[in-house]
């Protein structure tokens, strides 16, 4: 049906949600229905506090993908400078009016809701950067000159959200842009320089002081963790122990002794993948990072099915922070990246960050579901 | 149309390569997580493993309850009871101040008790609980327990203490248990039995049997495995695997704890009619036949309750200030010259060197011997005294003139015979031997000083009415007054029983001096009471019961003739510490013996005025009960706990 539609036509909305990419939605369920029974495990068998919302919010989060991905893929489009510059100005008045929690000031009061400008800026950034790669021809990509407003575009809210402080969220975009500049079609030389220019950066910060003293005792904890073994090593120690205890199968569901009994942080958040470890094994949390990998690979091939720039573009910077969620946090629990507060996407409790990558795949089966569309540089239709 | 459409096939292929190369490098870091996984779950997994059982686990030392101990008939002297305490995991604290802060609106904690509480934390490290409180009211507890969640890092615990029921009573027979000390710690054999010590509130034996018998008392730890979260918070106890603690066993001793308590009042009683309202004073009284202590008294006397919670400083140092010395067992361990108590012992001695009981003497008062008048107490003298008259009366001339040519090595070896110059295995440590002086003895005394070494017969004549080098112990008293009464060689005990383990009465042989020669002792001590003599207010009414006895009153500072120009005539008049000790040794019945019993108060003034009543007193309740015809506890009917101790 779909191939004698022509491009550009309006669809019934009934028509549209058959056109929605339903493994995508399972494979995100799946995810999702992981957390809900590791978090119902992580409160010792109890749907409170947190199964039952997690479960509730991804439900509700999976009627926000669907209405956006109903939304035809040029709203988008025409709103992704605004979104961008509307999370910027955010971003910008954190400093002033944000709140200070455990020190730091991320949150801002808007209506009474407390809303993060850097959650909104990982959406903003994308449409953004991704509106920009639109409207450049081939040549023009590999271009030095063209490279500057990417440039800053990314660099203004890492700043912003580096001073905040927010380390794990400011690297999080900047790898984001990052990897949304290479596939946009960087050349080779550049982005080798990029990376050169970004390492010298790294220890600069580190050699003058740009970095907070937690923050550089979580590089150093990460670099040596047996060196504080009660402090900061400790929680990755635990979480390591909690992992590898748990052997190929796992101890069994609500039986890790590590979550169980309280020897790891942050469990319903940023360490909800050692309790899964722990419990489902090997063969679990192998199998849950297939599902992730699918949701990847699906993001990744939507990307390039679309004959949109726009889209290809957005959701190529959607997976890439779905992706860089999932690496970080599981290389962090694991002892291989620095432990920097990133959760496990899906599975870790917390209504924010759903609700951005849930908008962010949104996007995704906007782009899925309208990737016959095609539009000109100017953003106006064909 | 290339650069308003869209449509750009180059842009779009390096977007496509771009894509699957990202694929392909996202894939790569995949694997590597992958490969992590695999490594901690398949490779390391049994350090791992290893890693959560250690976390999961904590082998927790089950304190054992510490064995009673018990009188005769099986009343308790010593036995548990539940201590309502708080413990503090400082590593769960945080903040150990402010929470010291909190505690201390319930229960105060005093700055002494905060440094030593700092002290312990940095000495036994932050996971280790250190104790805070102890030996709280259930109010207090139960306050404590209320606010517990706002107490991060605090236990609340059950445990078991000491309890001493007869208190400052029993104290110098049980002792009492204090605090580990590091000395302690390092004394131990075994690290197990380390562990035990160092488990919070955790008593040992300090003095008397509790001491002495700590080995016994302590019993054996247990242990479980409990699951503890990461709080330390106990989530599930092991029992099935827990290996229980063994009480301690229990010591089940010769004494009456009712005649003991009689007796401790008997003591503090003033003695009328002379100004001095504390008693310092000792009293024994024993089995003869079997040498059971029955009783072993020692005025004025700590409460051995009040170290057992861990002694306040002020108490302490009143307690080793004080002049009456509540913290020395007197009985065992205070020296007395035994006065006239001894003319027991020399009158055996005269009949061994051959004096006949019916030798007399005329007693004038005084005697002159070497360039000095030797005086008898009574001024005016006795007249004409036989060997019994002169114990009835205790008359001294008889004995000067007995000692003039007395070998000191005979009276020597006689006193030591019955029963003076040595200790007595009775398991309470610091017994004191006195003085029973010879020619050998004097040689050793004074190894510095050549010309004082040769014995000097004058010495004699001082030594014969128990004064001179002569001491003794009460302990010692009571056991000579059993062996003259018996004859035997009666050896003292303290513990009938170890546990469910009998232990075997002492041999008591015949003494090897003539049999005959205790029959007019006998008399004379039987006539001190009975017959009129110095001691008859302490006589015995009850025909069955007839009390044998001895007065003694033994000098400590002679009055001078300066003092008697200053008005100082009676010894009343002399500050107390320089009055004389009063003592007197006794048994009963006469007829066939069965209890003796001695009593020394200090500084009492006379023997027949201070010291007889009491052991009057005391005989009397003894009689009365007759506790060597009652049936003592059967040790072996004792059950040993073997009850895990909360907490």
């Amino acid at each position: 049906m779909s191939s004698i539609i022509l491009p550009g036509r309006r669809r019934g909305a009934r028509d549209k949600l058959s056109r929605l990419h339903w493994p995508l939605i399972i494979l995100l369920s799946m995810i999702a229905g992981a957390g809900v029974i590791t978090l119902y495990s992580v409160a010792e068998g109890n749907w409170q506090p947190w199964a039952i919302k997690h479960g509730l919010r991804y439900l509700a989060a999976l009627g926000i993908l669907a209405g956006v991905a109903m939304v035809p893929i040029r709203y988008w489009m025409a709103l992704a400078y605004p979104t961008y510059f509307a999370a910027l100005f955010a971003l910008a008045l954190v400093p002033f009016i944000g709140e200070v929690n455990m020190g730091a000031r991320r949150w801002i009061e808007f209506g009474g809701l407390q809303f993060q400008p850097s959650e909104a800026m990982k959406i903003g950034l994308v449409l953004g950067l991704a509106r920009y790669y639109h409207s450049l021809r081939a040549e023009q990509v590999s271009h030095i000159l063209y490279l500057i407003p990417p440039a800053l575009m990314v660099g203004a809210p890492v700043g912003l959200i580096f001073i905040q402080p927010d380390l794990g969220t400011a690297l999080l975009l900047a790898a984001t842009g990052a990897i949304m500049i290479f596939v946009a079609g960087l050349s080779w030389r550049i982005g080798f320089l990029g990376m050169l220019a970004g390492v010298a950066g790294g220890y600069a910060a580190y050699r003058f002081d740009f970095l907070k003293e937690y923050q550089l005792k979580r590089i150093t904890t990460f670099l040596d963790p047996e060196r504080d073994p009660l402090g900061q090593g400790y929680h990755l120690l635990q979480s390591k122990t909690g992992i590898g205890s748990g052997g190929l199968t796992g101890k069994g569901f609500m039986e890790g002794t590590q979550a169980q009994l309280k020897f790891l942080p942050e469990m319903q958040t940023d360490f909800i993948f050692t309790v899964f470890g722990e419990e489902f094994g090997f063969v679990g949390a192998i199998g849950l990072l297939l599902v992730y990998l699918a949701v990847i690979f699906v993001g990744l091939s939507i990307a390039m099915q679309s004959k949109l720039h726009f889209a290809r573009m957005m959701s190529v910077g959607v997976v890439a922070t779905f992706t860089l969620y999932v690496l970080i946090n599981t290389g962090m629990v694991m002892g291989l990246a620095p432990v920097v507060g990133v959760p496990l996407p899906l599975v870790s409790y917390g209504g924010t960050v759903m609700l951005t990558i849930m908008a962010g795949f949104g996007l995704v089966m906007s782009a899925h579901v309208h990737r016959d569309q095609d539009m000109y540089r100017s953003g106006d239709s064909l | 149309m290339a650069g308003v459409n869209a449509h750009d096939p180059e842009r779009q292929e390096t977007v496509s390569r771009r894509t699957v190369l990202f694929g392909g490098g996202v894939s790569l870091l995949f694997g590597g997580i992958a490969a992590r996984l695999y490594q901690l779950q398949i490779s390391d997994h049994q350090k791992y493993l290893d890693l959560a059982q250690e976390n999961q686990f904590n082998r927790r030392v089950l304190t054992p309850l510490r064995g009673e101990i018990v009188d005769r008939f099986g009343g308790p002297l010593a036995s548990n009871r539940k201590n309502f305490r708080v413990l503090l995991v400082p590593e769960q604290a945080r903040d150990v101040d402010a929470i010291l802060d909190k505690i201390d609106k319930i229960t105060p904690v005093s700055e002494d008790k905060r440094a030593r509480i700092m002290r312990e934390i940095r000495r036994r490290g932050a996971f280790t609980p250190v104790q805070i409180a102890d030996n709280l009211p259930w109010e207090d507890f139960s306050k404590l327990n209320f606010e517990l969640p706002h107490l991060s890092g605090v236990l609340p615990d059950v445990g078991e203490t000491r309890d001493y029921p007869y208190g400052a009573d029993a104290a110098f027979v049980i002792g009492y248990v204090g605090a580990v000390t590091e000395r302690d710690l390092a004394s131990q054999e075994s690290d197990e039995e380390r562990l035990l010590l160092r488990q919070p509130g955790f008593k040992v034996g300090r003095e008397g049997l509790e001491r002495t018998y700590e080995d016994e008392l302590r019993g054996e730890a247990g242990a479980m495995n409990v699951k503890i979260n990461a709080h330390g918070r106990v989530i599930e106890e092991m029992t099935d695997s827990a290996v229980p603690p063994v009480q301690g066993r229990t010591l089940t001793l010769t004494i009456d704890s009712e005649l003991q308590a009689h007796t401790m009042k008997v003591l503090a009683e003033p003695t009328p009619g002379v100004d001095q309202d504390v008693q310092s004073a000792a009293a024994v009284v024993m089995d003869v036949v079997t040498g059971d202590i029955l009783v072993l008294a020692s005025t004025p006397a700590f409460n051995p309750n009040d170290f057992n919670v861990g002694i306040d400083p002020d108490l302490w140092k009143d307690l080793n200030a004080s002049p009456y010395k509540p913290l020395l067992n007197k009985p065992l361990s205070g020296v007395y010259p035994p006065g006239s108590t001894f003319k027991v012992i020399s009158a055996i001695a005269a009949q061994r060197a051959g004096v006949k009981p019916s030798h007399s003497v005329h007693c004038p008062g005084r005697v002159w011997y070497g360039n000095r008048y030797f005086h008898c107490w009574k001024r005016g003298g006795h007249g004409r005294m036989n060997m019994k008259d002169s114990l009835k009366h205790s008359c001294d001339v008889f004995y000067y003139d007995i000692a003039k040519t007395l070998e000191i090595d005979l009276l020597a070896d006689t006193a030591r015979k019955f029963g003076l110059g040595q200790t007595y295995e009775l398991g309470i440590p610091g017994q004191q031997r006195g003085v029973v002086p010879d020619r050998d003895w004097k040689r050793d005394y004074f190894a510095g000083n050549p010309a004082q070494q040769p014995w000097f017969q004058g010495e004699t004549l001082s030594c014969i009415i128990g004064q001179g080098y002569v001491t003794s112990t009460p302990l010692q008293l009571a056991v000579m007054s059993a062996r003259v009464a018996t004859g035997k060689a009666v050896r003292p005990r303290l513990v009938r029983a170890v546990g469910d383990l009998i232990l075997p009465a002492p041999e008591a042989p015949l003494i090897d001096v003539d049999q005959d020669y205790l029959a007019v002792v006998r008399a004379g001590m039987n006539a001190v009471t009975n017959e009129y003599g110095t001691a008859a207010r302490s006589r015995l009414d009850d025909p069955d019961w007839q009390m044998a006895g001895k007065t003694g009153t033994s000098q400590v500072y002679a009055i001078t003739a300066e003092d008697r120009a200053r008005g100082l005539a009676k010894p009343e008049d002399l500050p107390w510490a320089r009055r004389d000790h009063a003592l007197f040794v006794s048994y009963m019945p006469f007829e066939n013996p069965r209890y003796a019993c001695s009593v020394v108060v200090e500084h009492g003034i006379g023997g027949a005025r201070a010291a007889g009543p009491k052991a009057r007193d005391i005989m009397k309740a003894v009689a009365e009960k007759d506790p060597a015809s009652r049936t003592p506890l059967d040790p072996r009917s004792l059950a040993r706990a073997s009850g895990v101790r909360e907490g």
